[in-house]
C-alpha cells in the first residue's frame, strides 16, 4: 500500500482532489531584534520583493530574490528567520506566553523555538529536546544567531520528558511526521502507509508523555507536515478517548479538520482542529488541546 | 569569568556578568537567569546566551558576546554598506570603506565592525595605524557572522 495512485485516491475519498504545487517561500521578522518596517524597508532595498502574508501577525511571502534569503545581514543578524508560512501558525495559537514554562518536545532545526522566544519576548523558559543529537548543533545555531536568551536545549526523546521533573504551561508537540508532496519530490515513491502508521505510534507515545507534563490549565499545541489521518485527526480521536484532552476552538488559516474518515466517524470537536491541504503552503494539520474539565 | 574579560579588555571594554549566572559545559561558556538556573539540570547541551568557547587556551567569542561588548565603551569601527557586505564575505576591510571609528585606531588592537544601522558584524585586528594613508587592507576580519552559513557547510 503506497506509491502515487494509492495516496492519491485517499486524498480523494478525504475530499480533496490532488493537484501537483509549489509552496512559496516564506520569512518571519523577529518583532524582539526588529523594527517590522525598518526591516522590510531593509529588505526591498536590496531588490528582494515581499508580500504580507495575511493570516500571519509577522510573516511574508518572498516574491522575488536575484539571491537567497538566507545570505543578507539581516538574515545572518536575526532580524527575520525563513520559516515556510504554515509552519508559522502553531506558535501563536498558544495563549499568553509571557513568563510561561513551555516545552518545544521536537525542536530541531528550531524554527518555531525561535518563534516561541519572539513571542515570548524572551520571558519565562523554553525547554528545547529532540532526540537526533546531529541537529542539536543547528538548533543552537539558530538560537546564537537569532539572540534567544530563554531556552534550554537538551538532547532527549520527547517520550521521556518527564524525567526533567517539570510540569509544563505550553507544550508545543510539531511531531516527527511522514511529511507530505509538496515539500518533497520523491514523496510518493519514498513512502508506504506501514511508515504513516509507524509514524501515528510514535506521536501518541509524545501525545501521552505531553499529556501528564502538562498543568492543569495547560495547553498543547499539536501539529504535523503529514497529510494522512492517522498522524492528525485519527490521533487526537485517540487523545480524545485517552488522555483526557478535549480540542479547543482555534481560529487560524486552515480548513475544519475531518469528522469523517473513511467511514469512520470521530467526535465532532475535531472539527475545531485545521486541516491545510497543499497549495500556497505546504500540507498542515493543527489543533489546541487542554485537559478536558470534567477529568481535573 | 576571566577569559571573557580578558577578551572585552582587548577592545578596550569591561564587561561585568554575574559569575553565578555563567555556566560551563565542557569548554563552552553560557550566561543565564534565575529562571533558567532554577531550572537547569547538568545534562543540558545548549542554554541562554551562549558567550563562547575555549579551545587550546584560547578563547572564541559567540556574536552574542561581541554584541554585549558593542553595547559598551569599546573600539568600534562603522563601515559603509559595500564593505559591511564584503567583511561578511570574510574579507578585510580598506580605509575607503570605512565611515567611523570609536577608540583605538592603533595598529594590532582589536575593533568590533559595525554596520550603518549600529549591529555588530563581527571583529578584526587593525593592521596599521587608521590615521595613515595607505592602499592595503586596514583592518583584518577576524570573525564575521557570514560564520554561520560556512558553519552549516
Amino acid at each position: 500500500m503506497s506509491g502515487k495512485e494509492f495516496f492519491v485516491s485517499r486524498y480523494e475519498k478525504l475530499g480533496w482532489k490532488y493537484e501537483n504545487v509549489k509552496p512559496k517561500q516564506a520569512i518571519r521578522i523577529n518583532m524582539t531584534n526588529a523594527e517590522e518596517d525598518d526591516i522590510i524597508k531593509r529588505l526591498k532595498s536590496l531588490g528582494i520583493k515581499l508580500e504580507k502574508i495575511s493570516f500571519l501577525e509577522n510573516g511574508y511571502w518572498v516574491c522575488h530574490s536575484e539571491f537567497s534569503v538566507g545570505a543578507t545581514s539581516e538574515y545572518l543578524l536575526g532580524l527575520y528567520s525563513i520559516q515556510e508560512a504554515a509552519a508559522q501558525i502553531p506558535a501563536p495559537l498558544f495563549t499568553d506566553l509571557k513568563d510561561k514554562t513551555v516545552l518545544d518536545a521536537c525542536a530541531a532545526p528550531g524554527g518555531k523555538t525561535v518563534q516561541l522566544a519572539d513571542l515570548m519576548q524572551n520571558t519565562g523558559a523554553i525547554i528545547a529536546l529532540d532526540v537526533r543529537r546531529q541537529r542539536l548543533t543547528a538548533l543552537s545555531n539558530q538560537l546564537e544567531r537569532c539572540h534567544v536568551k530563554n531556552t534550554i536545549v537538551y538532547h532527549m526523546d520527547a517520550r521521556q520528558a518527564s524525567r526533567l521533573k517539570l510540569r509544563f504551561d505550553r507544550i508545543l508537540l510539531d511531531v516527527p511526521c511522514s511529511g507530505n508532496f509538496a515539500t518533497d519530490k520523491e514523496w510518493f515513491s519514498r513512502r508506504t502507509i506501514k511508515d504513516v502508521e509507524k509514524n501515528a505510534k510514535l506521536q501518541r507515545e509524545i501525545l501521552a508523555e505531553a499529556a501528564e507534563i502538562l498543568k492543569d490549565d495547560g495547553e498543547i499545541v499539536y501539529s504535523t507536515c503529514s497529510l494522512e489521518p492517522e498522524e492528525n485527526e485519527l490521533n487526537i480521536e485517540w487523545a480524545i478517548e485517552n488522555l483526557n484532552l478535549q480540542v479547543e476552538k482555534i481560529n487560524c488559516y486552515g480548513e475544519k479538520a475531518l469528522t469523517n474518515i473513511f467511514g469512520k466517524q470521530l467526535d465532532i470537536s475535531i472539527e475545531n482542529c485545521k486541516r491545510i491541504w497543499p497549495g500556497q503552503t505546504q500540507g498542515f494539520f493543527v489543533c489546541k488541546l487542554k485537559k478536558r474539565v470534567d477529568a481535573l | 569569568m576571566k577569559q571573557i574579560k580578558d577578551f572585552a579588555k582587548q577592545f578596550g571594554a569591561r564587561i561585568s556578568l554575574d559569575e553565578s549566572l555563567i555556566v560551563r559545559k565542557e569548554n563552552r561558556y553560557f550566561f543565564i537567569n534565575e529562571k533558567l538556573k532554577k531550572l537547569i539540570t547538568r545534562d543540558f547541551f545548549f542554554v541562554g546566551t551562549y558567550l563562547g568557547k575555549t579551545k587550546n587556551g584560547k578563547f572564541f567569542p559567540s556574536f552574542n558576546l561581541l554584541s554585549m561588548i558593542a553595547e559598551k565603551k569599546a573600539n568600534k569601527t562603522i563601515v559603509d554598506s559595500k564593505t559591511a557586505w564584503l567583511f561578511i564575505c570574510g574579507r578585510d576591510i580598506f580605509k575607503q570603506g570605512i565611515m567611523k571609528v570609536i577608540g583605538s585606531k592603533r595598529k594590532g588592537d582589536y575593533t568590533l565592525i559595525l554596520n550603518q544601522h549600529g549591529e555588530c558584524l563581527g571583529f578584526g585586528r587593525i593592521l596599521h595605524n587608521l590615521d595613515e594613508k595607505r592602499g592595503k587592507a586596514a583592518i583584518e576580519n577576524i570573525l564575521d557572522v557570514g560564520d554561520f552559513l560556512r558553519r552549516e557547510k
